[in-house]
């Protein structure tokens, strides 16, 4: 029961914030978002499982089953539960959450306590997105996330604040759909009763099809394959389906956007590692060169046109497509580094990314701009800020020890050990990305932080608030910590990845594994 | 009983145990922070010198160790990723002289830092710390991926150091140039760092025990079984299978790519254009880079990896040739640099390029030789330029100089030693480690491996340019008249400059002489210390990594052979004689009360010598004139055509919309034309697919 607590407190606080008068909204609401990280640290602790949510074989932490309603001859439970490949992710998203809490102190100013109130709401959604193990359980919580989301960027965004949200809230529900449709064929088609995943999964292991309406078995996967990539692949978001994200981040106010990369583009791959790749491991393979294009493009693509950006949050924005570009090689890798890595790097680029919207959003709280152009030298008046916008960026660049650089060597060797055809190439040109990234970052931090003080701006440049600089050193140390130790999280992950390599031989047959 | 073993780890932990006093103390309590940090750091790399020649020792009586200090990753189904300790020879060698360097950089910071009034020490010696730190993680790292761990770390700290004045324009951007261009380098070398564990399921240097292989080895048994002995490896045969390469060409790209990194670090040829900008940085920490770490860690890693490329005699011979190029490319731009630094960091480059030759060459103890003595009489140099930038008041233009000899007569003594260390001159260091490298060269060329000539003959020309900058350099500074007010009356130096000077100065002078191998070789007196030391005992785990495994491999696969026939007086009787001319002929132009510029005559060459070949610009060119455009092409792409087929999806479908919206315009009569209208089509269609008519 331990999971629909968390879900029932973060839910009920997000009520209470509602109620709350808004003098106060911002402090209660972090102080009530903490119920759910001590809570979910408290599952990490406690957690016990091994192997992996989707596979009968392994067991789950945290599991709970309950009727819910029958539609025909389809039983609909509520079913949720953790293993190693979302427990890190429970944990990442609590934590986020109350870090962009923190760092809504100083930007939001009007109608605090719906705002905070529809952040703790999102997690809440975000909660049962991670833990659901039934299909339309898990289904109604990815909606439910589109929802607050759409109010953040509506209401506290910038400028083009409708254009964006409506952007962002069309498309990703248009791929919602897609993918909907797509899954929900593919499970008329099974010999199945239900929409746990559980079933499904085993099912379409064992090929176990009533009726594939004329289209033959590998088609039909096929199809519910690509139609489900499609909708997933909008979220992630991969090129070409990413315009909705820089949109989006650029009008989202600070926290929204660190809910945004670090734990919403997430879902994602999550959603790409739990259906097309643990379901229809198969179809994954055989377009396994089509993908990793998409990979690589992704990833390239994504750092070029973070290159020419001049406005600081659009540069993060377009790295993240770089980065998540390196969650789907690692997926498309199929052995433990790369599904592995794929998983850790969510966690690494969750929390990296986040640290660096709230770097950027530091200072635009404070200069009024994020104009590459419009500020020099800002480390003189802000060192402490300047010091870990350093540190973050280094993290975002893949700096060894800390999560990014542990993160992209598992995806690197995964790719590197991958079986389908030219994988080696692909990593390698997929590792380039390291190289512009640095660039990028390099390029902006020189501008913006070092050199001669000036700043274009009616607005002093003065040292950030001491709850600002709070929330981004503890994410540099998170960062730290998880670069030093990947095994806080790589241990579990690892146990809940290897039944997916046991379950499809193929991918690795021709590598003998083994200590050497 | 606790051995000197037991410590290998606080050798590098105690410069990081420096870098957090420095930061946390600095940032919360800066008051209590002794000398702004300086003190912490001075007793950590006293502590680690302390420690390293303990282990020295130790490794000296023929016991070697090695352990996983920390399992990084527990891989399940999979290998582990771990981060090691390994401490043999060449090693124990290196941590001595990193840690050496870094005590007397430190000590010298008081003086070139505290003492001038520097503000943001503890962010200066936090840096030094991190630097330090990861230089001798990065040395004792017994796998190849902890040592790109600890490489990168490397470039982090180059960047948070050479940028450390950040308020100027300046260094911010020779900082991240520094980064820049090493991550291009480093790219490289991860590739290969992944493509080793990929393909050998381990990156460790050396095999310990049964079942826990080694990469160079597992490579040395591919290759045996590609000429016909033993069976390939079963995990690198799988995935030789994967890759469907032949495991020499397989193996030469891994080594290769990893020579990237080694190009990048070592700022070899055309890598080399971040080291020159790289003088923003304060003195001590030039000192630190070009001596002892970052620089060195390329080359060192080459040293460390040696058993894997002595197995590639393409890639070797591409070592030596870059290398070869290298030194003679870098000494000819030294020639025309008026900065006192700038004549020093091409020197640097053109020193390193000699390292790679010596490696490529088959020349592994000559290398390792130079490396070192390249450490102290660098460090000495950088030092030396250090109190000399003091006294004239951090003013560098060698120009407004002259006639410091009397006023600073340690400074000129030492900083003479290292300059004849550095130009070869006998019996100073530089003279019988470069000699060796050459020596190398020219036995293995005239041998089976002629192309190596080719590399022994840029070498052998670049002496005479070292001989000449070296000493135009030593004139314009300290001979001659004194050219302005400040060099007419210089700034003091205080014991803190001195005595790493004088240090420096003594083993400049005389740590040559523990691997004399033309006086070996013509008297028959055993006196290769150094040789001895990197021998490797024989019939241990550790024989692997000694010379006489590498000499074995370089006979067996890479196909060297030496020409036994030449002597040694020759050799070294041409290298030094060019040495010679070329400061013969610095005294000429520049030994006189008021030297002038003499590079007019150089003509047309001066202006590509004074733009260091255009090196720089056609870098900045590939990144401004062909990245940058090509980002805003693809942004323009980004936002005209894929965000265009968005919105223009969603401005149809809005269009779309709004025409059929107008059906519904609230006519009834409209509204029985449509019904009607339709039930007409629908009974036509129905009729024609029914066949009612």
């Amino acid at each position: 029961m331990l999971i629909e607590a968390l879900i029932a407190v973060t839910f009920v606080s997000a009520v209470a914030v509602m109620l709350a008068p808004d003098k106060i909204a911002g402090k209660l609401a972090f102080a009530l978002s903490l119920l759910p990280v001590a809570g979910s640290l408290w599952m990490f602790g406690q957690y016990d499982a091994s192997g992996n949510a989707l596979f009968e074989a392994g067991t789950l932490a945290f599991e709970t089953t309950a009727k819910w309603i029958t539609v025909g001859p389809y039983a609909l439970n509520w079913h949720v539960g953790v293993d190693g490949i979302s427990m890190p992710l429970v944990v990442l998203s609590t934590v986020l959450t109350s870090l962009a809490i923190l760092s809504a102190w100083t930007p939001i100013q009007e109608r605090q306590s719906q705002f905070y109130s529809l952040m703790l709401f999102m997690l809440a959604s975000l909660l049962g997105v991670f833990t659901a193990l039934d299909f339309f359980v898990w289904f109604v919580f990815w909606e439910f996330v589109l929802v607050p989301m759409y109010f953040l960027i509506g209401i506290w965004g910038g400028p083009r604040r409708k254009y964006a949200a409506i952007k962002f809230f069309v498309y990703t529900n248009v791929a919602s759909l897609v993918m909907f449709i797509g899954f929900v064929a593919l499970v008329f088609a099974l010999d199945v009763n239900s929409f746990d995943m559980i079933a499904v999964t085993s099912a379409l292991a064992n090929d176990s099809f009533a009726t594939t309406y004329g289209l033959g078995a590998e088609t039909l996967k096929v199809v519910a394959f690509f139609a489900m990539f499609f909708g997933f692949a909008v979220k992630v978001p991969t090129v070409p389906l990413h315009t909705w994200l820089p949109d989006a981040h650029v009008q989202a106010p600070t926290p929204a956007s660190v809910m945004l990369a670090g734990v919403l583009l997430k879902m994602g791959t999550y959603a790409m590692l739990r259906f097309n790749f643990t379901m229809l491991p198969g179809v994954a393979r055989d377009y396994a060169v089509l993908i990793a294009i998409f990979a690589v493009v992704s990833v390239i693509y994504g750092a070029m046109l973070a290159l020419a950006q001049q406005d600081l949050k659009r540069i993060v924005a377009y790295s993240s497509v770089s980065s998540m570009g390196y969650v789907i090689l690692g997926l498309v890798a199929y052995n433990v580094y790369g599904l592995g890595g794929a998983t850790f790097q969510m966690v690494a680029h969750g929390l990296i990314s986040g640290l660096m919207f709230m770097c950027v959003g530091v200072i635009y709280n404070v200069a009024h701009t994020r104009m590459v152009g419009d500020l020099s030298g800002i480390a003189d008046k802000m060192p402490v800020t300047a010091a870990v916008f350093v540190a973050a960026a280094f993290g975002y660049m893949g700096l060894p020890l800390m999560a990014g650089f542990a993160g992209e060597v598992f995806i690197f060797i995964g790719g590197f050990q991958a079986t389908f055809p030219y994988a080696q190439l692909f990593t390698a040109v997929a590792m380039f990305g390291i190289v512009v990234v640095a660039g990028y970052l390099l390029f902006a931090m020189q501008r913006v932080l070092f050199g001669p003080f000036s700043a274009d701006t009616d607005y002093d440049i003065v040292p950030a608030a001491s709850h600002d600089t709070f929330a981004i050193v503890v994410l540099v140390l998170l960062v730290i910590v998880l670069g030093t130790a990947p095994e806080v999280f790589y241990g579990m992950i690892q146990d809940a990845v290897n039944p997916m390599v046991d379950s499809f031989p193929e991918a690795t047959a021709v590598l003998t594994g083994g200590e050497l | 009983m606790a051995g000197a073993f037991d410590f290998t780890a606080a050798v590098p932990l105690l410069p990081f145990a420096a870098f957090l006093i420095a930061l946390l103390v600095g940032h919360f309590a800066p008051r209590l922070l002794p000398k702004g940090g300086a003190i912490p750091g001075i007793l950590a790399t006293a502590g680690s010198l302390l420690l390293s020649a303990w282990l020295a020792l130790t490794v000296s009586q023929g016991t070697y160790h090695t352990e996983t200090i920390y399992t990084w990753v527990v891989g399940q189904n999979t290998f582990d990723l771990h981060f090691g300790v390994l401490v043999d020879p060449l090693s124990a060698m290196m941590l001595v002289i990193v840690s050496l360097v870094a005590f007397l950089v430190h000590v010298f910071s008081l003086g070139y830092m505290n003492d001038e009034g520097e503000t943001g020490l503890p962010r200066y010696y936090a840096g030094l710390g991190l630097f330090t730190f990861s230089m001798l993680a990065f040395v004792v790292a017994d796998n190849l991926l902890m040592a790109f761990m600890f490489f990168e770390l490397v470039g982090l700290c180059s960047y948070l150091l050479i940028g450390f004045h950040f308020r100027e324009a300046g260094p911010p951007s020779a900082a991240k140039k520094a980064f820049l261009v090493t991550r291009f380098g480093d790219y490289f070398f991860l590739i290969g760092v992944v493509g080793v564990l990929a393909t050998f399921g381990t990156s460790r240097f050396l095999a310990v025990s049964e079942g826990v292989e080694s990469f160079p080895h597992l490579a040395e048994q591919a290759l045996l079984a590609a000429q016909g002995e033993g069976a390939t490896p079963e995990h690198v045969a799988g995935f030789l299978d994967v890759v469907g390469f032949e495991p020499q060409t397989w193996f030469a790209i891994l080594g290769l790519l990893i020579l990237g990194g080694v190009i990048g670090k070592s700022a070899q040829f055309p890598l080399h254009t971040w080291l020159p900008d790289a003088m923003e940085g304060p003195t001590p920490v030039s000192a630190l880079i070009h001596a002892a770490t970052m620089v060195a860690a390329g080359v060192y890693l080459v040293a460390r990896m040696y058993g894997f490329y002595a197995l590639l005699p393409t890639v070797l011979a591409i070592i030596a040739l870059v290398g070869g190029f290298t030194a003679l490319f870098a000494a000819t731009m030294g020639v025309v640099k008026d900065e006192l630094k700038q004549v020093l960091a091409y020197s640097t480059i053109s020193q390193y390029g000699y390292m790679m030759l010596g490696l490529g060459a088959g020349g592994y103890i000559a290398a390792t030789f130079h490396l070192m003595t390249h450490a102290f009489f660098k460090a000495l140099l950088f030092l030396g330029a250090g109190s000399v930038i003091i006294a004239m008041h951090h003013n560098e233009d060698m120009w407004d100089m002259g006639g410091l000899k009397e006023k600073m007569p340690v400074t000129y003594y030492t900083f003479l030693s290292g300059s004849l260390a550095l130009a070869g001159i006998v019996p100073f260091a530089g003279f019988w480690s470069k000699d060796e490298v050459l020596y190398e060269a020219l036995i293995y060329g005239s041998g089976e491996s002629p192309i190596l000539l080719a590399g022994y003959a840029m070498g052998l020309l670049a002496v005479f340019f070292t001989g000449f900058y070296t000493f135009r350099m030593v004139f314009l500074t300290f001979h001659g008249d004194a050219r302005t007010d400040t060099a007419e009356s210089p700034h003091g130096v205080g014991w803190n400059v001195k005595f790493p000077l004088v240090v420096l100065g003594v083993l400049a002078a005389t740590v040559g002489l523990i691997n004399m191998t033309p006086v070996a070789k013509l008297t028959g007196e055993h006196i290769e210390f150094l040789k001895d030391w990197l021998a490797g005992p024989q019939g241990s785990a550790y024989a692997n990594i000694g010379y006489e495994h590498y000499h074995h491999l370089l006979v067996d696969f890479a196909g060297y052979g030496a020409n036994e026939s030449l002597g040694v007086l020759v050799p070294a009787a041409v290298s030094l004689g060019l040495a010679l001319a070329g400061a013969g002929l610095a005294w000429r132009l520049y030994s006189v009360p008021e030297p002038v510029e003499h590079t007019e005559k150089l003509g047309g060459i001066k202006t590509v010598l004074y733009n260091n070949y255009y090196q720089d610009e056609y870098q900045v060119w590939l990144a401004e004139g062909v990245t940058l455009p090509l980002a805003r092409a693809a942004d323009t792409f980004d936002q005209g055509i894929i965000d265009g087929v968005v919105n223009g999806v969603s401005s149809v479908s809005l269009f779309a919309g709004g025409r059929i919206k107008r059906i519904q315009d609230g006519i009834v009569t409209h509204y029985a034309a449509l019904l009607t209208l339709s039930l007409v089509a629908l009974l036509v269609a129905f009729g024609l697919l029914g066949g009612w008519f």
